[in-house]
């Protein structure tokens, strides 16, 4: 079994399913309204208010454990700082290794093979464990953020109600991500963020009948969360502009830096962590300590800011408070930090840390250039902002979420286009230099297959003009007679005809059905009379090549037609030539 | 066993959705009920602590230990992130620490706290203190205007007029005296019968160089206090600034009789009583009088021409040396001091006529000599001293009287 990845005692039998028959009397009106659909859309409103209520308190409980182990204010040279991540460090392996095993790392990736692979079981077990484990890892300074255990706790929370409300399986298989966007819509405030993230990395594809429900428990979570922590963003965002297209270039270097930096954190994740799980089981109770000690360390001698999820020093970095060598020292060292606090196994997120590695990289990178292009460079603020997107879009591999996460945290629509640019560069970048996305590759060190959704969106797709055949020159009408048909289509060595249909639409007969209705003394019949199948289904050579999959089984030959026009035949497919296409993609993939 | 349990206690979940909507509902209100508890403890003890930081920062900021303040409320502000005085307090912490690095810092706390009340007073003049510090007087003065305009918790009068006057004090600083001057006129309008605050705003007219200003808050102050020193020597001040010696001499005499230590009234007061014994303009005096002080001061002229052209190593002819011909007459003199010295020298045969009926320009000829002397000698050689000095004071009154 894999780290963090629970296997479900049953996950294959199909649950009893909530009764919508009428039980009782009393509610017998009701009843009929509520349909599994709607059922499933409420459902999410609750699961955003549960999300949003566990979010609450974890991040009350992150809080006091800070306060109550480091102190409102963390100073360097202070020897707490090395004792309380190590101290700490130890609890949470043991925690983790006796009591909680499925709450090692992030929390996306199970939640991901809770979709795909278990039918959306995620034990309830693993949200109280990841609560606990995070909040300890997380308040005593490990450099992990609250934002990805928000997730799996609210992914986990969506999944023990539709067990425990036995709900169809589909729609159990669902509850994850639902769970998953509550919670983080919850941990970062940002519904819109949280939805993309879920929509591109969970689920990997926009479905109408999902994202009602991830929009809607996102939408309650944050309610929830805005109701008792108030609507204070996440960061006193100064004024940030956008003046001269000029300016593009200098985000553009800094979406390569950052795209850059970000293959560093993916290849030093992915390096260590195989590694360090290989280790014998026993340096497994002191790899967290270890870890914290490191981030302790660093702490001690002049970086306390590297402490946790490190959200103050990012709003002090938009603020201009840090000299550009120094926003580099710490965008490296939290690189190192966050790395040996996750490879180490100990619960927390990767997603504050990244927005902490970029919003340092991009003050660097701004100090940097107003040095010596001073015309082209913008505010710190805008830097510092722009920066956090590029290490999402290079990191995490999200790029829709990372343009709308600092279009969300920031409230300025003024820098859509830096973003966009810096965060393309950076994807660009990274994509390049390093194939598989973080989260891909933490899965696949896990032993699981989960379909890579970056991978799907660069994938071929076979539609039905590829597979298309040119417009017969042979087209039969419903009208003729069998005798003339027949006539016609002797010489021909196309062995399936079209029959155009009166008023509209296609039908089609084969060379060889024609002849025997003629042979049969049927040469006085209209042709349209004797057709076995009145009318064929339409293609539109846009659509999916599968599509035509349904129907060239049955039907000699299946029209492709306008869609503007569905009288105006486009070209035909077959059998023959769906198959052949098929036959191509398999041999290029071969290759 | 445990299997059995949870497989009957399933059995009595209700499988209605109405039902299992209603009890949903019943448990995401005492999940919201004990959250809510939660929270308010825990906001509780936060509080509590952040009093405790927030009172330690305040003791910092009284013993100008701004870095520690800084810390202080920072940590005050981590325990109550809501608390508009905290955030407020540490952005003046801040501003005032002398970093300018912190200064923007401040600017984002108080901004944030301006987006959520723009009326407060307070933030508006931290905000203004701010964009002070960094010289915008644009920014300042919007700002000081919000903080005179806007909600003050207590002593609202007090607040705007102090309020007024740092805005002031900014202006003056940043030479933007007409600003000051409207400023001020705002300001003595709507001043109470307080001694004190008309003296400081007699003080703000005279920096603003308006001594009619100051002149009229100085008499409001010997109003109240007559044998007020820094009044009666301020006043004097006014009126000699306003040419006004008579007057000047009066209140000077007074002033130093009312404090010997001050040198400066001392120092005007002779000056005043100089120039009212030179000056031949000076109503009351006989013509005998006139005449003889346009001889001195035409001799006085001179002496100042020669030591100013010594002191920049001007050679000066004793005599007219040639008549002014028609080619040397287009050539520029190599000094002004010469021109000033040919034109004394060709003035100088003229003075006995002074005296005559006929002669009745010759007196202004002269003086305009003179005070053309004292003028160019002024700005060739440096500020002048005694006699001159009265001569150019008298000149300047005569320009601002012809105007």
């Amino acid at each position: 079994m894999s780290d963090g990845i629970q296997i479900p005692p049953s996950s294959t039998s199909e649950p009893a399913r909530v009764s919508y028959a009428v039980p009782r009397r009393l509610f017998a009106g009701l009843e009929s309204v509520f349909d599994e659909e709607v059922f499933f859309l409420i459902l999410s409103v609750f699961i955003g208010i549960f999300s949003g209520l566990a979010v609450v308190c974890f991040r009350l409980a992150i809080d006091w454990t800070h306060l109550a182990l480091l102190g409102p204010i963390t100073h360097f040279h202070n020897w707490h700082i090395i004792v309380v991540p190590a101290g700490v460090g130890l609890v949470v392996a043991l925690l983790v290794m006796w009591l909680f095993p499925g709450v090692r790392g992030s929390g996306v990736n199970q939640t991901k093979a809770a979709l795909y692979i278990f039918n959306g079981y995620i034990p309830f077990r693993t949200a109280v464990g990841k609560f606990i484990c995070s909040a300890l890892a997380i308040g005593s300074g490990q450099s992990l953020g609250p934002e990805d255990p928000s997730l799996q706790i609210g992914a986990s929370i969506a999944s023990a109600l539709g067990r425990q409300l036995k709900i169809s399986r589909e729609k159990l298989r669902l509850m994850g991500p639902v769970g998953a966007a509550a919670g983080l819509a919850a941990a970062f405030n940002a519904p819109i963020s949280a939805v993309l993230f879920v929509i591109e990395e969970v689920i990997g594809r926009w479905s109408a009948g999902i994202l009602g429900s991830v929009v809607l428990a996102a939408v309650s979570s944050v309610v929830i969360v805005r109701w008792f922590l108030g609507s204070e963003p996440l960061f006193r965002i100064p004024i940030t502009t956008f003046k001269r297209p000029s300016e593009l270039i200098a985000y553009a270097i800094l979406g390569i830096v950052g795209g850059f930096a970000a293959v560093i954190f993916s290849k030093a994740v992915g390096y260590l962590r195989p590694r360090l799980k290989a280790m014998p089981r026993w340096t497994q109770y002191f790899q967290p300590a270890v870890a914290g000690l490191i981030v302790g360390l660093i702490a001690f001698f002049g970086a306390p800011e590297v402490l946790g999820a490190g959200y103050d020093s990012m709003d002090q970095a938009m603020h201009g408070q840090y000299a550009w060598k120094l926003l580099a020292i710490l965008a490296l060292l939290k690189i190192l930090a966050t790395t040996v606090s996750f490879v180490s196994g100990t619960p927390g997120g990767m997603f504050a840390p990244a927005l902490f590695v970029g919003a340092m990289l991009g003050g660097a990178v701004g100090g940097v250039e107003r040095l010596f292009v001073p015309h082209l460079a913008g505010s710190t603020a805008t830097y510092v902002l722009v920066g956090m997107g590029v290490l999402f879009a290079g990191f995490l591999r999200v790029p829709m979420t990372s343009v709308f996460m600092v279009l969300e945290v920031s409230g300025n629509y003024e820098i859509i286009v830096p973003v966009i640019v810096a965060n393309t560069c950076a994807y660009v970048v990274s994509r390049s230099l390093q194939p598989i996305p973080i989260f891909d590759l933490l899965t696949r060190q896990d032993g699981l297959i989960l379909p890579s959704l970056e991978e799907e969106r660069e994938e071929t797709i076979l539609r039905v003009e590829d597979a298309m055949l040119p417009v017969p020159k042979t087209i039969l009408n419903a009208q003729d007679y069998i005798d003339a048909s027949a006539r016609r289509v002797q010489d021909s060595a196309e062995g399936a005809f079209l029959v155009r249909l009166h008023p509209s639409g296609w039908s089609a007969i084969s060379g060889d059905q024609l002849l025997r209705l003629f042979q049969e003394g049927k040469g006085e019949h209209t042709l349209g009379s004797l057709l076995s199948t009145q009318n064929l289904p339409s293609l539109y050579p846009d659509l999916p090549l599968d599509a035509a999959l349904r129907y060239v089984n049955n039907f000699p030959l299946v029209p492709v037609v306008h869609r503007a026009d569905s009288h105006r035949l486009l070209g035909v497919v077959s059998r023959d030539s769906v198959f052949r296409k098929y036959g191509g993609a398999q041999t290029v993939a071969g290759d | 066993m445990r299997r059995d349990f949870v497989a009957r206690l399933s059995y009595l979940v209700p499988r209605s959705a109405p039902i299992v909507l209603l009890l949903l509902t019943l448990a995401a209100v005492a999940g919201f009920a004990a959250v809510s508890h939660l929270v308010a403890r825990f906001n509780a003890n936060q509080q509590s602590r952040g009093r405790k930081l927030y009172a330690a920062g305040l003791e910092d900021v009284n013993a100008h230990r701004y870095d520690d303040a800084v810390d202080a409320f920072r940590a005050a502000l981590t325990c109550d992130p809501s608390n508009s005085q905290y955030e407020l307090s540490l952005a003046r912490a801040l501003r005032d620490s002398g970093d300018p690095l912190l200064l923007d810092e401040a600017e984002s706390y108080l901004l944030t706290l301006w987006q959520s009340a723009p009326q407060d007073a307070a933030v508006n003049l931290a905000l203004a203190r701010v964009a002070a510090r960094r010289g915008s007087v644009a920014d300042a003065t919007r700002y000081y205007h919000n903080a005179m305009y806007g909600v003050w918790n207590s002593d609202s009068d007090v607040n705007r007029r102090d309020a007024r006057i740092e805005l002031i004090q900014f202006l003056l600083k940043e030479k933007a005296t007409d600003r000051a001057e409207s400023e001020l006129i705002a300001l003595a309008s709507n001043l109470p019968a307080d001694p004190a605050l008309h003296l400081q705003t007699a003080q703000l007219f005279e920096q603003a160089h308006d001594y009619s200003g100051a002149r009229s808050q100085y008499e409001e102050v010997l109003h109240h206090e007559s044998s007020n020193a820094i009044a009666l020597a301020g006043l004097g001040q006014a009126f000699y600034n306003l040419g006004d010696y008579a007057s000047a001499q009066r209140y000077l005499q007074r002033a130093v009789g009312a404090n010997p230590q001050d040198a400066h009234s001392r120092q005007l007061l002779a000056t005043a009583e100089l120039v009212l014994r030179v000056n031949p303009y000076r109503t009351h005096i006989s013509d005998a009088e006139r005449n003889r002080r346009i001889i001195a001061a035409f001799t006085q002229a001179e002496r100042r021409l020669a030591e100013c052209a010594q002191s920049r190593s001007v050679i000066l002819p004793r005599a007219i040396s040639a008549p002014v011909t028609a080619s040397t007459a287009n050539q520029p003199p190599a000094s002004p001091l010469l021109a000033l010295q040919a034109s004394w020298l060709a003035m100088k045969p003229q003075l006995p006529h002074i005296r005559s009926a006929a002669e009745t320009d010759l007196p202004d000829s002269i003086m305009d000599l003179v005070f053309q002397i004292e003028q160019q000698t002024a700005s060739q050689c440096g500020a002048p001293q005694g006699y001159d000095l009265a001569l150019l004071l008298i000149s300047q009154k005569r320009e601002a009287a012809g105007q």
